[in-house]
Parts: C-alpha cells; structure tokens; sequence
C-alpha cells in the first residue's frame, strides 16, 4: 500500500515536466538525491533515541524537496535547450552521474548504501507510513488538479502543444519549462526523503535508469494527458505482481494455476503491460471528450 | 509531441472496465491474507511446519537465487526424509523477493502473515536484508541470512541471524596462504568490483588485511564495475604498479574476465580471488587461466563429513554434479538450523501444543542458546546476537583439469 502510494508520488513528479511536453528521466536521480539527503541527515547528523519524530521527517522531505529543486534549476536552464529524445539523453545522464557519484563518494556508503536510518513508527508492516504519504499524495495531486486550471498550467499545456505559437503570444518556453522540472524534482526529492525511511536503508541501486523506465511506464500505462492517469498507471502497475501473488495464494485453485500464477506472474505482469499498450495507446485514463473537442476545432 | 487522436467511443468503457478489473485485483491483495492462510495460527500433529524460504527467483539477482533455491529443495526433501521435525513434515513456502528491496519487503511480509511461518531463510542480498529483516524482527519472527555479509546484519535486531559469515572472517585467510607460497611479497595491487555491496565490503577487510596485519605495501587500488566486459586498462594499471600479488574482489563473470586478461597482458605473480569467485561458474569464464588462482571459502565440497557427503549426494541427485556451489551449501545449512532447532524445542516442548508466536520465539532462543550445528559448512554456532560461529574456513586453489573444468583443490584450513 505504501509503495503504491509512493510509486503514484513520483509518477506525478514525471508527469509535471511532460505537462510542459518535456520528456524527462531525471525523477529517479532526484528521488536518489531526495533519500540521501534524508539517510545522512538521520543517521549521521541527527541522534535521536527512541521512535524517530514525524517533524522530522517532514523536515527532511521539505529539505530534500528544496535542494532538489535548486540543483533542477540549475540543471534544467542549460538542459532544457534540449528537446523531445536529445533531452531524454541528458536526463538518463543525469541519473546515472548521480549513481556513479553515490557508488564513488565516501559519505553514501558506496555500493552498500547507507542502513539503520532511524524508524518513527514501530510496528511491523509499516502501513502507518501512509499517514505521511498519503496527505503529500493527496497534496501533490490537488495541486497538479490546480495547476492545470491556472495560467501557469495553461501556458505548460500551451508550450506542450506548441512551443513556436507558445512562444508568439508571450509566454516564456524556458521560464516555464524550468518550472515544471523543477516541481517535478521537488515532489521527488520529497518522495525519496520518505522512502529512504520506509526501507530502513539507502543505496545506488534506487535511482537508476531501470527505475526511470519503470517511472516512465507508469505515467505511459496510466495516461500522460491529466494527472489521475500517473497515479492510476503508479498504484495498478505496482499493485499488479503482489496481486498476482496473492491471488496464487487463495487456496481453491488448481495447483497448475498457482504454480503459473506465482512463478510466472512477473510474465503475465509483462503481457498485461502489453495488452494494455496495444488497446489503450493513449493510458488507462484517456484524456476527456471535451479538451479534445477543443483542441480539434481550435 | 503532437498528434492525431481519433476518438473511440468504446474507449470510455474499456477504461472502466479495466479500472474496475484492476480494482478487484487489489480487493484480492487485500483479502488473501485472511483466505490463504493454511490452517491458522494452530499447528496440529502430523500437518507440516511452514518455513519460509524467501530469495530472489527473478530479476538479475536469480543467478543467485536459483543456486539458493537448489539448496533449500534438498534440504526439505533430506530432512523429510530423514523424519522431518520428531515425526513432523517441514514445509518450506518459497516467496519470491525479486532483486530490490520493496520485494523483499512485500515478500517478507507475505511469509509472516499469509504462510503464517515459524521462520524466514532469506533474503539474497545485504541490501535487501537491511530493508525487509526489520519487518520480520518487529513481528518476532526469526529470520537467517543464507548469504547477507555485509557488517551490520545480525545487528538490526534480536530476531535477524544469519549463517554467511561476514568477509571480515573469510577473506584474510587467503593472503595468508599466498605468503606461505611466496614469502617474498611486498607489493600488493587490489581491484574490486565498485557497484557491488559484497566486494566493496571484502576489499575493504583486503586491504586492510594487507596493510595492517601483514604490513605489507599496498601499491594501487583499482575500480570495475560488475557489468564490463574489457579490463585492459584496470589490468594494464595493475601490471604497471609491479605487485607480487593482486588480490581481485568481484563475481565470476567480471572477475574472471579480469582475471583472464591479467594473465593475457602477461602477468605472472599470484592472484587472490574472493569469495565471488567460489563458484564453478567462474571456470568457463578465465579457463585455463583460472590455473593457480587462491580463493578464501566459506564453504568447501571437500569437506570430510556424513552430513556434507549426504548433501553432495543430493546435488548430485538434483544436478548432476558433486561441486555444489557455496550459495547452494549455504541455503542448505540455514534450512538445517531451523530444523534441527525446532527438534529440539519438540523434544522439551511439544510444539504441536504450542502458539505460533510462542513457536516463533523460542526458535529464535534456542538457536541464539550458543549450540552447535553440525552442517555441510562444518560445525557452526551462533553468538547472542546471531552472528555465526563457524568452526571451519577454507583457502582453495584452483586446478584446471580442462578447457572449461577445474577443481578447488584444498591448501590450507582454519
């Protein structure tokens, strides 16, 4: 439940810069940075005994989120000269430095990572997580919800749908798409403070280019033309392997059903993704009837 | 980015559709707990002691997994066999981790409230561990790493044991036997795999195995990473720096590969692998240069015992082949802990009288008690804390026998 809600976070932190029709790959380095900034600052900077305080958490994410957003902005200006798969390039750049950086420096603990970080809750399944994660999701998707429906995010729509015309009405392409990466990045810093404390430990194996695609997948899968698709696409594909498993585990079913649903649920996963590409090309969660009535008589 | 959308009014019903199938897979995630659970919390006489046995089957982490996996189905099938626990059948649940740690999580989490086991063998890698043992020590289930070495694991909490030893202990031994062959080193290069948690941590007790204890000079130290595939310039580095030894921390494809291209690029010294090379698989990679290569072992086929020649003839059984890998030996042991603990809880107390969370629990003691096991690893205990205690390492040297076949010829014990 935690990861799906986790998951739909950053997805929604993927779809930010796509609502400006950037093709970005960064969230998972963002995300990487995000659960260091919080790994160290718990472990290594801040003692405390006994349940780790929730403020402090949140301070961490507002910390992580902050300095994700600076390190985007200066990243971004000379990154989003690039367009549509140049741009993409630089992202997947950028996310591998970030996991060659944390394999090489001292203070991440290379390849082992950094373990212990301190637990707020105590008891075993973790599912008091989503006292935290689901308000920031929540937050996170109202604002997206708001954005789309302000100027800002109609002049994001607008530089999607065409940067040239963007441009001609005064809107500024590079301010705008600065913007957008840079909440993007935030909500993932944010969203990897968090996770670094619902794993328990932090490494190089969380951000990198496989966690991109898998990100990129959600938003893809969900629909990448209104913010309840990423989060659809984040919990569906997440939820999908454990539902899998659990379904393999109801005790009625034949034997060879449960074999195939266990052993080979990460090829039914991989079918499904499939299927659903070929009938949904658009997402499980289509755009609606009249923005498309709009943009087609416009 | 922009195109032609042709609007299709089966679309919206599709979505629905498929948002609502979705839906109820969820219902099922949530509900399964409850359904699948086999017989409550109650265990009766004659029905079978889940264990789980929870390790990487997918993703890139299964080359190891599967090795695991091998060796746990020999053990349930030996220890039934053999009259299970005092009359009782094991019964091991596998649950599949993958390679990241939100899957061992999940999977963990499954063992403990769906199978409803006594006991968890698992996950595959220290980093997995470090993510998922913590759940299980919250829920007072016993977990035992079959192949976590990092520093720190038995530390996360009372319930976390583990029976890999931690390179700390392994790795030394190796350097020790290299001087014996050639007292006259002085100059030491090291190489290890960067993006690996187990090379990183065994090439850090190298080295300071190296400089510390043997005081010896430490001449370069050298990074790859686990997926190259061209060493020349790791090797020509190491070449360079003139060691007598070089001592590679790294898995078999990587570090066999380097290991092929040092002796290609003409070096003729001594070369120590770690214990990422303790595997069969690293003969087709260097072949007939392998020849002479020094290994620390946690585990050694060799080993001159009734319960190791049992387990050989297992894998031989099941693989036709009487090397079983170190992994495999392992994964084995750990199932033997628990069975052989929970005899003897059953002897004192019936466990069949007993609760789950009761069973859980004096598992956890009896094997932290300090008792010996008698396992293929050799004798093995644990201390408070559940670090083992193993009785017996091992240093190997590799002949090859031909092009792709070889043998770890034992040359020394600890």
């Amino acid at each position: 439940m935690v990861a799906m809600v986790l998951a739909a976070t950053l997805a929604l932190s993927l779809y930010l810069p796509l609502m400006s029709g950037q093709l970005s790959l960064a969230t998972p380095g963002f995300y990487a940075i995000g659960g260091y900034v919080a790994a160290i600052l718990s472990t290594k900077v801040i003692h405390v005994t006994g349940p780790y305080p929730i403020p402090l958490i949140l301070g961490e994410m507002i910390l992580a989120g902050a300095g994700c957003g600076v390190l985007a902005v200066l990243i971004g200006v000379p990154a989003l000269r690039l367009r549509g798969v140049y741009l993409a390039l630089a992202t997947i750049a950028f996310v591998e430095i970030v996991r060659v950086l944390s394999l090489t420096v001292e203070f991440t603990g290379g390849a082992i990572g950094i373990f212990n970080i301190p637990q707020p809750f105590v008891t075993a399944n973790g599912i008091e997580y989503l006292l935290i994660a689901l308000p920031m999701l929540i937050c996170a998707a109202l604002f997206v919800y708001r954005l789309e429906r302000i100027g800002v995010g109609r002049a994001l729509v607008a530089i999607r749908e065409d940067e040239l015309a963007a441009d001609a009405v005064g809107i500024n392409p590079t301010r705008y798409k600065v913007l957008s990466f840079a909440m993007g990045a935030m909500l993932a810093g944010a969203v990897g403070a968090l996770s670094a404390h619902f794993l328990n430990t932090w490494n190089a194996r969380q951000g990198t280019f496989d966690a991109s695609i898998a990100v990129l997948a959600f938003v893809l899968i969900g629909g990448s033309r209104s913010f309840v698709g990423p989060i659809v696409g984040a919990m569906v594909l997440t939820a999908l392997p454990e539902g899998l498993r659990a379904v393999a585990g109801i005790g009625e079913l034949p034997v060879w059903l449960a074999t195939l649903l266990r052993d080979g649920r990460v090829i039914i996963y991989g079918l499904l993704i499939v299927i659903c590409t070929l009938n949904f090309p658009q997402g499980l969660i289509a755009p609606r009837q009249p923005v498309r009535k709009a943009v087609k008589s416009s | 980015m922009r195109q032609h959308q042709t609007f299709n009014p089966k679309l919206r019903e599709r979505t629905v559709a498929v948002v609502s199938a979705a839906g109820l897979l969820l219902l099922a995630a949530c509900g399964a707990p409850t359904a699948g659970a086999p017989g409550g919390s109650g265990a009766t006489s004659g029905e079978p002691i889940p264990i789980c046995f929870s390790v990487a089957q997918t993703s890139n982490t299964a080359l190891l997994g599967q090795d695991q996996v091998v060796g746990a189905k020999i053990a349930e099938k030996y220890f039934n066999d053999k009259g299970g626990v005092n009359g009782r059948p094991i019964k091991l649940f596998y649950e599949d981790t993958a390679g990241d740690e939100n899957g061992a999580i999940n999977a963990f989490q499954n063992c403990i409230n769906k199978d409803k086991v006594v006991g968890i063998v698992g996950p595959t890698l220290s980093q997995q561990a470090f993510a998922a043992d913590k759940i299980a020590d919250a829920a007072k289930v016993p977990v035992l790493g079959p192949s976590n070495t990092a520093a720190g694991i038995p530390q996360i909490g009372e319930y976390v044991s583990r029976v890999s030893a931690p390179v700390a202990v392994v790795a030394p031994n190796a350097v020790r036997e290299a001087l014996k062959q050639n007292a006259n080193i002085k100059n030491v290069a090291v190489a290890f795999a960067q993006n690996d948690a187990f090379s990183k941590s065994e090439t850090g007790t190298f080295q300071k195995t190296v400089t510390e204890t043997f005081k010896l000079n430490l001449v370069t130290v050298q990074t790859f990473q686990t997926t190259d595939t061209d060493f020349t310039t790791q090797a020509t580095n190491l070449i360079n720096s003139k060691p007598e030894l070089i001592i590679i921390s790294g898995l078999a494809a990587d570090g066999g590969n380097l290991v092929k291209q040092l002796r290609e690029l003409g070096y003729k010294g001594l070369m120590i692998g770690g214990n990422g090379f303790n595997t069969t698989q690293v003969f087709p990679v260097c072949q007939a240069q392998c020849d002479g290569l020094i290994i620390a072992q946690a585990y050694a086929p060799g080993l001159d015992s009734a319960i190791n020649k049992d387990f050989i003839a297992g894998y031989d059984a099941e693989k036709k082949s009487k090397l079983p890998p170190q992994l495999t030996a392992q994964a084995f042991t750990a199932v033997q802990v628990f069975v052989d603990s929970l005899k003897a809880i059953d002897t004192k107390t019936k466990l069949s009288g007993m609760q789950l969370a009761d069973i859980r629990t004096a598992l956890n003691q009896q094997m932290l008690l300090g008792g010996k096991y008698d396992t293929p690893l050799g004798p093995i205990s644990f201390d408070k804390e559940g670090e083992i205690n193993q009785g017996k390492f091992y240093v190997a040297q590799v002949k090859m026998t031909s092009g792709t076949e070889g043998n770890f010829n034992i040359i020394g014990t600890y």
